[in-house]
């Protein structure tokens, strides 16, 4: 089948696995004990209040009704309203901290990516070496070392010790970007690097910059664990395939030949560990942004978990998993894309 | 085909160039930048104090929607009362009023009000704003809020201009505590330009109209907030403010940090990010600030207080000897040395330490852990090693500090009487309300913080006529009632000394729920900050804090 087909048969899949994930939390939601309504009231809960509020939110429909009517407002994609506080739509409120999510994410990619890269390849260029030994242990090590904990290390070194780098936030007080105007288009991303690179301003990419380098590099090197194993393995095997051999017959240079013949194709399956890796990266934000005082959607999905916010955990799980499908169909295409040998 | 794949291998290794490239710009460009910059993080000046919480807006800062503490204590600085508490005490003095009158049934109220004071858009403030305010208050009658909260609806009948500058209330009911209603924020006047009639005022992410307030030493200059969690909060001084003559507030911005727990805030404080954490270190970090120099912790009477509830509808409980029994053996030092490190004091009496008319009465009972006394209580109720008393305790979690180690203290000090077994069980905040609500728990524990500073609100609240109010405890005794009925109709201090003499002994006798401890209120600051002043009221006022650099 051809590549066109093979999307739309994915995509085609998505769907009921959405459906599958969305069924599971709902009915769980609401069998777990604890309900939204009984959450708002501090120290007197009137019986005719929250019935009020009960009757307000639907939750005194049988449960069957209440899913049915959920999914059909899902399907008009209208995610309905956060039962905490002040009944906020939760579309726009994902919207809101998902920004802050999702710059975390790319930059741990980014540090996971060069720190497993630079070793791996590094560690089989000097296969059997103490180096290689060594980079083996490290990455064992890291992958199994718990993200909050290394965060906490980077935190005391770096912020109460040095004194150098920021403890949590994502910005200086009062230095939210601006992002860029153009007559009456307003671009925000929410990412604070690219707002401030938006509206010219180095200073505040700087400062987001500087907020941002404890948290990805603690959940970068936990991720790094599995990029240096799986680069370290493929180069091997590279290294072993006749045309290394041949390239260096060649007389080519040894590190030319590693770097730019071998690496090259070792990466490839890289690209797809990068896929795998996404859902890992997104359950280690959440631990990461509460611990570096960051309002991402980890820290979001916590908070609403606490106020038994149904609307706000379900769509945050749909949001979730349709952001996972995606981008794991994503890779998968650049993956058939980059190689040839993939036929779909 | 090889040309295919060359192309495809000059796409992948064009692309990692182009990442690795972009990582060396942006390392050279960070490198030059931390070179050339001040690389402390920022330091507050003499005009600027940087204050971290755990804390958040719990919903909005709408004095008609907001009953969390902090929501309540931005207001507190923010806006302004027709009286207020003078720093420092429980003693409250003129603020937007200046003098007032009552009937000799205290029912009628009548305010003078001061002149010439006006909201920052310039919107002058009578008596007509202060009718607004409260008839706004009737209009929404916001459930969850503390207008309804607190009963005001009850209390309260009508709002009257008398004249441009004085204005009246009438009451449903004599009510002698009304000033400490009138010092709370459901009472402060608003803005009618920002707060219309019929709606709450929301979070906009613009000052001019998420504010509803506006007659404090502070004016809101900026409020970030994202989904129900506040980022950042600045504060600025109000030049139209009544007392700016008297020198406040002492400094000029105030800039609110938030922190999603107390780890995080503790590794700010510690990495000089703010100038001052208050509300809420881990009891455990606060003992580190003790012991360091460079930083001064700050500690004043709290105004918080734990208590165990028995419900009687679930035997034995409704043998008053068992409650007497569990009541005498408990060891309150325990629990504040062993679970608070110092930071609670032991309470014997519902109304907490450094509130009128407080009495001991507890001690005067039961005396302090007494086990023996305990023993006899029980063997008298037909107890004996053979066949102990079985019960289980629960107590909440996520929602008070420590609850676990309160639960083991009390578990381990009934339990030395040898004729008791206790099981424990903890439950999340949600389902613990739900389980009390339908009399499923036994033995529990539950907090409070005042809605008004008097005594009245630390006893009506927990003893209700019917017996179920909030806490679910079934505890009637007409006596009780009655007692309750006539603090709020007396106005005379000698009479109400002895009204709360007898409820705070009956209280003790019958032990329907038993005080375990007072909050210490604690704040951590640099050794530049001065003035943060910590009283019974629990007001944290940014306005007499000043820093130097």
């Amino acid at each position: 089948m051809g590549l066109r087909a093979y999307i739309v048969t994915r995509v085609l899949l998505t769907i009921p696995m959405v459906f599958l994930l969305l069924t599971i939390v709902f009915f769980v939601m609401r069998i777990l004990p604890g309900n939204p309504v009984l959450l708002k009231f501090e120290k007197n809960a009137d019986p005719a209040l929250v019935a009020q509020y009960t009757h307000m939110l639907g939750l005194d429909k049988p449960i069957w009704q209440q899913y049915i009517d959920y999914v059909w407002n899902l399907l008009h994609g209208n995610l309905g309203l956060s039962m905490a506080g002040t009944f906020e739509p939760v579309g726009p409120e994902i919207m809101s901290r998902f920004p802050a999510t999702l710059e975390l994410a790319i930059y741990s990619t980014i540090v996971a990516i060069i720190v497993g890269v630079l070793l791996g390849s590094f560690a089989a260029r000097r296969r059997g070496s103490i180096a290689d030994g060594a980079i083996k242990v490290y990455g064992i090590f890291i992958y199994s070392f718990p993200v909050f904990f290394l965060g906490m290390i980077l935190q005391i070194i770096f912020g109460v010790w040095l004194g150098v780098l920021p403890v949590g936030g994502r910005t200086d007080i009062g230095m939210i970007p601006a992002g860029l105007t153009i007559g009456n288009i307003h671009i925000q991303t929410g990412l604070y690097t690219i707002d401030s690179l938006l509206s010219g301003n180095l200073p505040e990419f700087f400062t987001a910059l500087k907020y941002l380098l404890l948290p990805s590099l603690s959940l970068g090197l936990v991720i790094s664990g599995v990029f240096v194993r799986m680069t370290r393995t493929n180069m091997m095997e590279t290294i072993r395939s006749d045309f290394v051999t041949a390239a260096r017959a060649r007389g080519l240079k040894e590190s030319t030949v590693v770097y730019s013949y071998a690496l090259r194709n070792a990466l490839l399956p890289i690209i797809t560990i990068m896929g795998l890796q996404f859902a890992l990266l997104l359950s280690g934000a959440i631990l990461t942004e509460t611990e570096f005082n960051i309002l991402g959607l980890g820290s979001y999905l916590v908070d609403r978990i606490n106020f038994r916010d149904y609307t706000a955990i379900q769509g945050t799980v749909v949001f979730l998993a349709i952001l996972i499908s995606f981008v794991s169909l994503i890779v998968d295409i650049l993956y058939a894309y980059l190689d040839p040998r993939v036929r779909y | 085909m090889k040309g295919k794949l060359s192309i495809k291998h000059r796409a992948v290794s064009g692309a990692v160039v182009a990442v690795v490239v972009v990582i060396i710009v942006i390392a050279a460009a960070a490198a030059i930048y931390f070179a050339t910059s001040g690389q402390k993080p920022v330091t507050s000046t003499k005009d600027t104090i940087v204050v971290g919480t755990t804390d958040s807006v719990q919903t909005t800062i709408d004095p008609a929607d907001a009953y969390d503490y902090f929501g309540i204590n931005i207001i507190q600085n923010i806006g302004d009362g027709l009286v207020d508490y003078a720093p420092g005490t429980t003693n409250i003095v003129p603020a937007l009023a200046t003098t007032w009158t009552v009937s000799p049934d205290q029912k009628v109220w009548t305010f003078t009000l001061r002149q010439g004071v006006k909201f920052a858009d310039g919107t002058p403030f009578n008596a007509s704003v202060v009718k607004y305010s409260i008839d706004r208050q009737f209009a929404i009658d916001e459930p969850e809020g503390p207008f309804a909260g607190v009963g005001y609806d009850a209390i309260i009948n009508s709002t009257t201009v008398l004249g441009p500058y004085q204005v009246q209330f009438k009451l449903n009911i004599p009510f002698s505590a009304f000033l400490a209603l009138v010092a709370f924020t459901p009472m402060y006047p608003v803005n009618p330009k920002v707060a219309p009639m019929h709606s709450i005022v929301n979070y906009t992410g613009n000052v001019a109209t998420e504010n509803p307030n506006g007659l404090g030493p502070y004016m809101l200059a900026g409020w970030v907030r994202t989904a129900g969690k506040d980022i950042v909060m600045n504060l600025t001084a109000n030049p139209n403010y009544w007392n700016a003559s008297g020198g406040y507030p002492k400094t000029k911005n105030i800039v609110i940090r938030f922190y999603s727990d107390s780890t995080s805030l503790n590794l700010a404080m510690k990495s000089g990010q703010v100038d001052i954490a208050y509300r809420q270190l881990a009891a455990s970090d606060i003992t580190s600030y003790q012991n360091n120099p460079s930083f001064k912790v700050w500690t004043g009477p709290g105004q918080f207080i734990q208590y165990v509830v028995f419900n009687e509808k679930s035997p034995p409980f409704n043998n008053v000897l068992v409650r007497q029994a569990l009541a005498a053996a408990i060891n309150r030092t325990a629990i504040t040395q062993g679970v608070f490190y110092g930071q609670a004091v032991p309470l014997f009496s519902m109304i907490p330490i450094g509130m009128s008319y407080h009495i001991d009465s507890f001690k005067s009972v039961y005396g302090d852990t007494n086990i023996s006394y305990a023993v006899k209580l029980l063997q008298q109720a037909g107890y004996s090693a053979s066949n102990p008393l079985k019960f289980t305790l629960t107590y909440p979690t996520g929602h008070y500090a420590s609850t676990d180690g309160i639960a083991a203290q009390l578990q381990a000090a009934w339990q030395k009487t040898g004729l008791v077994q206790v099981t424990l069980q903890a439950l999340p905040w949600s389902n613990y309300k739900q389980s009390t609500s339908a009399d499923q728990l036994q033995v529990y524990i539950y907090g409070w913080y005042p809605d008004f500073i008097d005594p009245y609100d630390y006893t009506a609240p927990f003893l209700p006529a019917d017996g179920i109010g909030f806490l679910h405890s079934h505890y009637v005794n007409q006596n009780m009632t009655n007692l309750i009925e006539q603090a709020a109709q007396t106005s005379n201090t000698a009479q109400l000394q002895q009204i709360y003499s007898q409820i705070q002994m009956l209280t003790a006798q019958d032990a329907p729920l038993v005080p375990l401890f007072q909050g210490t209120t604690i704040a951590v600051s640099t050794t530049h900050v001065t003035g943060i002043i910590l009283d019974p009221t629990t007001i944290f006022r940014y306005y007499t804090i000043t820093a130097t650099t």
